[in-house]
């Protein structure tokens, strides 16, 4: 994670080439600098002053680069701490309060910086000074009294590197495009899975109706059995397409595997929402043998959390739908630690609520036949989101195929 | 070109407890004992030399237990009427910035001080060239030092990177010999230091190796006459070339401690700031 430091260096540093030595060694050292100001002395004996932001790879690199930097009289801008204010009540943030990007966030206080436990957009910053921590907590969540950060000084945001998975992206020119070779990112989607895997990370899927209603329901349930998703974040409507498919082979009301869909199939979505609340959730559905198959059954029965999120669109809507969208949002918020992969299928809506909850480290794959999701999550500051314009059916069996699910 | 405006009164310390009791430099080994008698007949001929170039010597008493308070070069930087007292990176010099101080303070000098954290090893490390100083950084003097010394006095200095530890102040690299000479040792600096010196003297005379490393560089010049501790044929044609005396004052006693005649004496009539208004 590139990393960056603002110095200084005074003295009569340009005709000693002492300026020049610095910047040299920075770029031998393989940093990059920005000189933020320089003000030359205004006759020989007056001393210049030049300010430069360094960046290095990560904190050891900058560490040694500044060490080497020291001895030539260059040495960190003496960083002050972040000003802190009490909130004036529940809910409310003081005035001029800091708003949170989704990047890796360092905080001055205490005389010391403090990295943000996980970072979240368009959040205020709460930090506790007694036990150095600092979290990004949303408007609704901050109680009267916590010390919330204002203005922008001991503020520390570090740029996003590269998307781990654009080295496996590098041949597309666009983050967005329709016109790649589908086998080979959906190998290189299952490749950036695995690897998220093996280094410890859980992998979240968010999916849209279009999954059901395109028959690629069951290849998403291998998916969960095969254990190639830790949550599952969603609507009203694909949890309910998805036990209308399972109940009556209907996905709003349209045969997913043949069939005439029986009689008034326009209404099977509500018989499906209607049976869920007969049975009081959709876990008492499994655990009663009601619902035998589906992502959502794999889901109960492989202990996936799964948070379904409420809109003002719902029928029903399913018990298990958290109609409270605040609420909704503090729900998947539970579950995002550990996160490192996000798939968003076919999702507009819940596609970008879930993003703005993630940190810019989480690598997105955002798959839809409609490429104006990826920019509006773009847009919306999830900026490391790449996308593939496809068909969503056909994208997740050759996922699931890939994986060996 | 004209001669040097400075170079003609010089503080001295007689070696009466001089002796290599530690070693911080790659010239210092305990092992080598100093004759003591020969140290102070060397002493006592380098006063001479002085005199007989017309120079003023005075004297700051030696001080039991502080043996290199000999190399009066690096007791303070000194400027007109103004002194900035050093600081020495080696603690087993330390206490010899106060005396130096207190022999300055006590002869009407007004007294600047470095910030805490700044070393600076006094005029062993600041030479006057021009109207400029240059300064010799990251061997005993710090940045911050040269730094402090250019706020402290108001002066332009030029700090420039020492590399070779043989050549650990600045004054065993550097020897002003007028306004458009000096004698110059490159490959005691790093490459931007170099390049600093080649537009900084219009003529310099480069020393071969094993000039630079017998000290010849560690000279100090009075007017017309170069006073050094070693020379070579070729360096004594090439002073003499250009019209200056040459004397070689033998000072080998204190050369175990890794210090030349430069060293022995601190120059107590720079006055840059003057000469500038």
């Amino acid at each position: 994670m590139a990393v960056s430091e603002t110095i200084e260096v005074r003295g009569h540093i340009l005709d000693s080439l002492v300026l020049a030595k610095i910047l040299d060694l920075i770029v031998d050292a393989g940093a990059d600098y920005c000189l933020l100001d320089l003000d030359v002395g205004r006759s020989n004996a007056n001393p210049s002053v030049a300010r430069l932001a360094v960046t290095a790879a990560d904190e050891a690199a900058l560490a040694r680069l500044l060490a080497e930097l020291h001895p030539h009289g260059a040495a960190p801008v003496d960083a002050a701490d972040a000003t802190l204010e009490p909130a004036p009540a529940d809910g409310v943030l003081p005035a001029g309060f800091y708003a949170t990007t989704n990047l890796p966030t360092s905080v001055r206080a205490g005389g010391r910086w403090i990295d943000v436990g996980r970072p979240e957009m368009d959040c205020a910053l709460v930090v506790d000074v007694g036990r150095s921590t600092a979290a990004a907590v949303p408007m609704h969540r901050v109680a009267a009294g916590d010390p919330v950060l204002v203005g922008i000084g001991g503020v520390r945001v570090r740029p996003r590197e590269k998307p781990r998975g654009a080295r496996a992206f590098e041949f597309m020119t666009s983050e967005v495009s329709a016109e790649k070779p589908k086998g080979l990112l959906v190998a290189r989607v299952a490749e950036r899975m695995r690897a998220a895997r093996e280094a410890g990370g859980r992998l979240l899927v968010v999916p849209g109706p279009a999954v059901i209603h395109t028959g690629a329901g069951a290849h998403l349930a291998a998916l969960v059995r095969g254990g190639w998703v830790d949550a599952l974040f969603t609507g009203n409507g694909f949890a309910t397409h998805d036990i209308e498919a399972s109940l009556l082979g209907t996905s709003l009301g349209v045969p997913v595997d043949g069939g005439i869909g029986g009689e008034d199939p326009a209404a099977n979505h509500l018989r499906a929402i209607n049976e869920v609340r007969r049975w009081g959730s959709i876990g008492a559905g499994v655990e009663a043998g009601r619902l035998r198959d589906g992502v959502m059954f794999e889901c109960v029965r492989r202990g996936v959390p799964f948070v379904l999120g409420g809109s003002v669109r719902d029928d029903g809507p399913l018990p298990d739908v958290v109609t409270d969208v605040v609420a909704a949002q503090d729900r998947m918020r539970t579950h995002l630690d550990g996160v490192r992969l996000a798939l968003m299928l076919a999702s507009t809506l819940h596609a970008v609520a879930v993003g703005n909850l993630l940190a810019a480290e989480v690598e997105i794959y955002c798959i839809d036949i409609n490429q104006a999701v990826v920019t509006k999550l773009a847009d919306r500051g999830t900026s490391q989101a790449l996308g593939i314009v496809t068909d969503v059916g056909l994208f997740v069996r050759e996922l699931a195929e890939a994986l060996g699910a | 070109m004209s001669a040097l405006a400075w170079g003609r009164r010089y503080l001295l310390c007689p070696p009466d407890h001089y002796e290599v009791a530690y070693e911080i430099n790659p010239w210092m080994h305990r092992d080598v004992s100093v004759d003591a008698d020969a140290a102070r007949r060397q002493w006592d001929g380098l006063v001479t030399a002085l005199a007989e170039a017309g120079a003023a010597v005075e004297l700051i008493e030696p001080v039991a237990g502080l043996p290199d308070m000999v190399f009066t070069a690096n007791g303070a930087a000194v400027d007109g009427w103004r002194c900035v007292q050093s600081r020495f990176l080696h603690p087993e010099r330390g206490p010899e910035a106060e005396h130096f101080g207190r022999w300055f303070a006590d002869h009407g000098y007004e007294i600047r001080h470095l910030p805490p954290t700044a070393h600076l090893e006094g005029a062993g490390d600041v030479l006057p060239f021009g109207r400029r100083l240059l300064g010799g950084y990251r061997s005993r003097s710090d940045f911050a030092g040269q730094t402090a010394l250019a706020q402290l006095l108001d002066l332009e200095v030029l700090p420039v990177e020492l590399v070779d530890p043989r050549f650990y102040h600045l004054d065993l690299s550097f020897c002003p010999l007028d306004d458009r000479r000096a004698l110059v040792v490159p490959e005691a600096w790093d490459r931007y230091g170099r390049q600093v010196v080649e537009a900084l003297v219009p003529e310099p005379i480069v020393l071969e190796p094993d000039e630079a490393a017998s000290f010849c560089a560690n000279a100090v010049v009075v007017g017309s006459t170069v006073l050094l501790p070693a020379s070579t044929s070729r360096l004594d044609g090439v002073l003499r070339g250009l019209g200056f005396d040459v004397g070689v004052v033998p000072v080998g006693e204190f050369l175990k401690a890794g210090g030349g005649v430069r060293c022995l004496t601190l120059a107590l009539d720079v006055s840059l700031a003057e000469t500038a208004s």
